[in-house]
Parts: C-alpha cells; sequence; structure tokens
C-alpha cells in the first residue's frame, strides 16, 4: 500500500512539473527563438546602431530602386516601413511585394544596410494563368509584379 | 514461446504474399507520379520550374517523420509487451527514415539556393530536422553496439521514445517561431494553399514514397528474420 | 526521499574519495575555451560576440566527458544490480545520479565559466545572463546525459556513441543558453531564453529519470 501511494505520489509530482514546463516554454516560445525581427519588433524595442541582426517583411510595392550595383528599397510588415539597401546580387525570388529576410546592421539615420538578403516565399502554389485570373477578378491581393 | 515464434513466422508468409504487389504498385505509381511531376503539372507563378522540386522534398519530409513516430510506436510495443517483431521493424525501418531525412536535406538545399538564396540557413525547421538525422544516426549506432542484440535493440527503443520530442518541434516549428522555411501548404485545417493541378502529383509522389516506404521495410525485416533463423539453425548444428 | 538523500551523499563521496573526473571536466573545459582565440585569432570585437557561444559549446563537451563513468563502476563492481533490487527505486538513482553529477561537475563549470567570460571580454552587462543561463542550463546537461549514459552501458565504443546520442539532445539548451547571453549583449530582453530554459529543466526533471531508469532496465535484465 505504501509502495502504491508513493508511486502515485511521484507521478503526479512529474505531471505537475510537466505542466508547469509546458507553461513555462509556451509563454516564452514565441519570443524566445526569432530567426528575424518585423520592422514592428524593430519600432517596439529599438536595436542599437551597429548590431548585426535580421530583418523579415515584404518588400514594399514601387520601392525598389537600382543604382548601379546597389539597391535600395523598402522593408514593410503593413504597418511599419525600414528603408533598406544592399550591394550584390540579389536572389531571383526577390520582387516588390514578395516576402523578405535581410541581415545587416542599422546606420545611424535609421535605414538598414543589409551584407545578405534571402527571399522568402509563402506556401501558396499555383500555376502562372491561376494566379492571373485570380488578380484580374479582384479575387487575391498581391503584389507580385508580373514577369 | 510458442507465439513468439508463431508471429514472425506467420508474418514472415504475409509478406511474402504481400511484397510483388507492392513492388508493381510502387513501380507503377513511380512511373505516374514522376510522369505528372515532371511533365504533367504547370510551373508554379513565382518560383517557375523550381517548384517540382517539392515534389520529391515533402513527400521524403513526410515519410522522414512519420518513419520515425513508427519507430517510436514500435519502440513503445517492444518495451511494453516485448513483441519480438516490434524490435525488428524499428531496427528495419531506422536506415530507411535516416535516407528519406538525408533526400530532405539535400532536395531542401537545392531547392533553396534558387528560391531563397542560400543553401543553408539556422532557422527553427532546418536545425530541427537536422537534429532529427542525427537521431536516426544514434539510433542505428546503438542497436548495432551491443554484443547482444536483443539488449541493443531495447537500447535504441528507449532513445526513439526520447527523441520522439522532437516529432512535434518538427511539425510546429514554423507555426511557432518566424523561420525562413514557410508554413505547411497541405497539411493545415482550412483548404490547402495549393492549386489542384500541382497537388494532384505531390499526392501521387507521397503515395509512391509511402508504398517504396513499406516494400523496403517488409524486405529489410524479412531479410533480418532469415538471417536470425539461420543464425539460430547454425548455432544448434553446432551444439 | 531518504534514500534519495543517502545515494546522492554515496555519490558524493565516491567522487570526494577517488575521482578526479570532475576535476578533469573543469580543467577541459577551461583549455578548450583557451583553444579558440589561437584558432580563430584574437580580434578584441570579435571575442565578446563569440565567448558566450563557445563558453556554452565547450561546456556541453566538458559535461559529457564525465558522464561515461556515470553508471559504470556501479555496473562492474555489481551494485547497481544491488541496487535495482534494494527498494529506492531505478527512477530514485537515477535522479540521485543525476543530481551528484551536476553538484561535482555543473557547479565547477558554473564557477568556472565567469572566468572564461573574463578572458573573451564579455562585457559586464552579459554576466547576469551568463550565470542565469549556466544555472539552468547544466542540470539539464546531467539529467538528461544521464540517460544516454545508461543507454550506452556495456557498449562498444561506449565514449563515441555517447556523444553521438546526447550532443542532438543537447542542441536545444545551447540554443537558448548561447541566446541569451547573445541578447543581453544586444540589449534585448533575456526573460524569454531562460523561461524556456527553466521550462526545458523541470520537463528534463520529470521526464529523465523515467527514462534513464529504463535504460538501466534494459542493461540489467
Amino acid at each position: 500500500m505504501k509502495r502504491k501511494h508513493r508511486r502515485l505520489m511521484v507521478v503526479l509530482t512529474s505531471l505537475g512539473l510537466l505542466g508547469a514546463a509546458a507553461a513555462l516554454v509556451l509563454t516564452a516560445v514565441e519570443d524566445s527563438l526569432v530567426f528575424f525581427y518585423t520592422p514592428s519588433d524593430l519600432a517596439e524595442r529599438g536595436t542599437p546602431p551597429d548590431t548585426l541582426f535580421r530583418l523579415g517583411g515584404l518588400v514594399e510595392e514601387g520601392s525598389v530602386r537600382k543604382e548601379g550595383s546597389t539597391t535600395h528599397f523598402r522593408v514593410t510588415d503593413l504597418n511599419q516601413v525600414i528603408p533598406a539597401s544592399y550591394t550584390g546580387v540579389l536572389p531571383d525570388l526577390f520582387r516588390e511585394g514578395q516576402g523578405v529576410v535581410a541581415e545587416g546592421t542599422l546606420n545611424a539615420d535609421g535605414s538598414f544596410i543589409a551584407r545578405e538578403v534571402l527571399a522568402k516565399h509563402d506556401e501558396t502554389y499555383m500555376p502562372k494563368e491561376v494566379a492571373e485570373a485570380l488578380r484580374e477578378s479582384g479575387q487575391w491581393r498581391d503584389g507580385a509584379t508580373q514577369q | 514461446m510458442f507465439h513468439r515464434f508463431a508471429n514472425p513466422a506467420r508474418f514472415s508468409r504475409i509478406a511474402a504474399r504481400v511484397l510483388p504487389w507492392s513492388t508493381a504498385a510502387t513501380i507503377i505509381l513511380f512511373v505516374v507520379g514522376l510522369y505528372f511531376a515532371l511533365f504533367a503539372s504547370p510551373a508554379d507563378y513565382q518560383q517557375g520550374d523550381t517548384v517540382r522540386i517539392m515534389y520529391v522534398h515533402v513527400p521524403s519530409a513526410w515519410i522522414a517523420m512519420g518513419c520515425y513516430t513508427f519507430i517510436a510506436l514500435m519502440s513503445a510495443i517492444a518495451l511494453i509487451w516485448k513483441h519480438p517483431l516490434a524490435d525488428i521493424a524499428a531496427r528495419a525501418a531506422a536506415p530507411l527514415g535516416a535516407g528519406f531525412t538525408l533526400i530532405v536535406l539535400i532536395t531542401g538545399s537545392l531547392w533553396g539556393k534558387p528560391t531563397w538564396g542560400t543553401w543553408w540557413v539556422w532557422d527553427a525547421r532546418l536545425t530541427s530536422v537536422l537534429v532529427l538525422f542525427f537521431l536516426y544516426l544514434g539510433h542505428i549506432a546503438l542497436t548495432n553496439a551491443f554484443d547482444n542484440p536483443q539488449r541493443g535493440a531495447r537500447a535504441a527503443a528507449v532513445l526513439a521514445l526520447v527523441g520522439f520530442v522532437n516529432i512535434p518541434i518538427i511539425k510546429f516549428s514554423v507555426d511557432w517561431w518566424n523561420t525562413l522555411h514557410q508554413p505547411a501548404s497541405v497539411t493545415r485545417l482550412d483548404a490547402p494553399a495549393i492549386d489542384p493541378a500541382m497537388l494532384t502529383p505531390l499526392l501521387l509522389m507521397a503515395l509512391a514514397f509511402l508504398l517504396y516506404f513499406i516494400t523496403m521495410l517488409l524486405v529489410r525485416m524479412r531479410s533480418d528474420l532469415n538471417a536470425a533463423r539461420a543464425r539460430a539453425l547454425r548455432l544448434s548444428a553446432a551444439e | 526521499m531518504i534514500g534519495l538523500g543517502l545515494l546522492i551523499r554515496r555519490e558524493l563521496g565516491l567522487a570526494l574519495r577517488g575521482g578526479t573526473d570532475a576535476v578533469m571536466a573543469v580543467v577541459f573545459f577551461v583549455l578548450a575555451a583557451v583553444l579558440f582565440p589561437f584558432g580563430v585569432g584574437t580580434d578584441p570585437a570579435m571575442l565578446p560576440r563569440i565567448g558566450g557561444g563557445i563558453i556554452w559549446v565547450v561546456a556541453l563537451l566538458a559535461a559529457m566527458l564525465s558522464l561515461e563513468r556515470m553508471f559504470a563502476s556501479d555496473h562492474e563492481d555489481g551494485s547497481l544490480d544491488l541496487l535495482y533490487l534494494s527498494p529506492v527505486g531505478l527512477g530514485t538513482l537515477a535522479l540521485a545520479k543525476a543530481v551528484a553529477h551536476w553538484l561535482t561537475t555543473g557547479v565547477l563549470l558554473l564557477i568556472a565559466a565567469p572566468i572564461l567570460a573574463l578572458l573573451y571580454n564579455v562585457p559586464a552587462n552579459a554576466f547576469g545572463a551568463l550565470v542565469a543561463s549556466m544555472l539552468l542550463g547544466t542540470p539539464i546537461l546531467s539529467l538528461v546525459g544521464g540517460i544516454g549514459a545508461a543507454l550506452t552501458l556495456g557498449a562498444r565504443r561506449g565514449g563515441v556513441l555517447l556523444a553521438l546520442l546526447i550532443l542532438p539532445l543537447y542542441i536545444p539548451v545551447l540554443i537558448f543558453g548561447a541566446g541569451a547571453i547573445d541578447g543581453a549583449i544586444a540589449g534585448r530582453p533575456i526573460a524569454p531564453q531562460l523561461m524556456v530554459l527553466g521550462g526545458f529543466l523541470l520537463a528534463a526533471l520529470a521526464l529523465a529519470p523515467w527514462a534513464t531508469a529504463a535504460a538501466l532496465r534494459q542493461a540489467i535484465e
């Protein structure tokens, strides 16, 4: 009987510990492991200049401007906007209205100097004709530039 | 003692009957699936023909994770009911799972370069799949690390159950954390975010991969059983 | 409870009398961390940035060094079989072994880590994060490591195998431990990282002794 009681105590303690662990991890999980920060995150807490971090968001419509090998663009999360620039070859899927994740530092004037630019694509897959039809009928808003 | 011996024997008989059919079905599905994946499906509106890597990458990922879940299930059965077939199934499945995980990592890398612009990033999805690959390698190494194969199988079973925490992490990493990897397109609560013309080849290829996995699993389990029987016969002949 | 205390005291007594394992682990910890500046250069801008991560990586390896002997000597001289038959239970034994391993290895790593951080010129505002993350993280290394030590009991090439099994399981601790230090250096809040580490510690406390006991049972039977 005593052994049975002790066993029950051990199981209950383990379950309690697990519950507390799940509560702790789930509260902190979204802030704890970020591959990139959004412009809103930056506006909220700011980042000291010259620290390396990743900025993620959409390339704002009509913001891409090329100057030689340097590309200027603006990263937005439809809430905050951060001007950015990158010197070098951009990935093929770098397009206005599409997702982008850039690693670099903030300038003193608040603009982002990217060292590396990665294109992030969403989980939607469809043929070109379908995308065009949807866009024409206005059922789908997307800024992807026509090729 | 009797059912211990009888069950593997019955399994061998059933496997022998199933194998020709599953082999034929695998070949047919691969031919049809590859035709759809490479020729009879449209290019993506953003990625162009690069999207065809998906028809190998995504099914491999499903099998890689499904295989680990299968091993964990077999391990639980082996530890609780001490069923010898469960040990054999787990041992036979682990190298297959490792192979599929390697395919996921390689095709993902080949897909990442043209779309994202990089072979590899350390985001939560990619890292957790890499951990899955190491878990498979650890499982295989532990299975073979003991002079007594029974001891190796049971130790590997404990490891498989411990490592199972990684499976939900892989699945939900794209939802919990902001990753470079995009979220799920097919396995989500609302309608799939993938056009029917591209979903068909994806599901065909997934079925082909699944049948290939089952066929190879049966072959490996049967040869494992035969090897054990040969060993037992040699031992009894020597006595 | 009494059994747990007695077992821990037995382990500590054995460690104090016989073993230099724990001291060796700390010496390895310092030595390996000191190697890095020779390899990657002593750029004063770079060392503080990579220091936190290097200290954590080397801590994982050092904690692993002394794991192999956790159950091996008890297994060889037969006391493991006696403990198995005794009323304390394998789960209690696993917990006691992990606590003793942490007291003899983890605590020493915890003391040595700030000294290494000084050598790496880690900024002063990150020391709190370093100590807090090691305080929460090193017990996880002992608890999870116990599973690996029990699994590889009696295996061929046990040492390499132990590394292959345990290091993938250590990766989350490394990510969040080093993440806390990086966050502190960059001036970000580190509470989320510490909360995740705390969660891992509680989960390891709840689950690792069971898994270790299950692995020990396979080794004894």
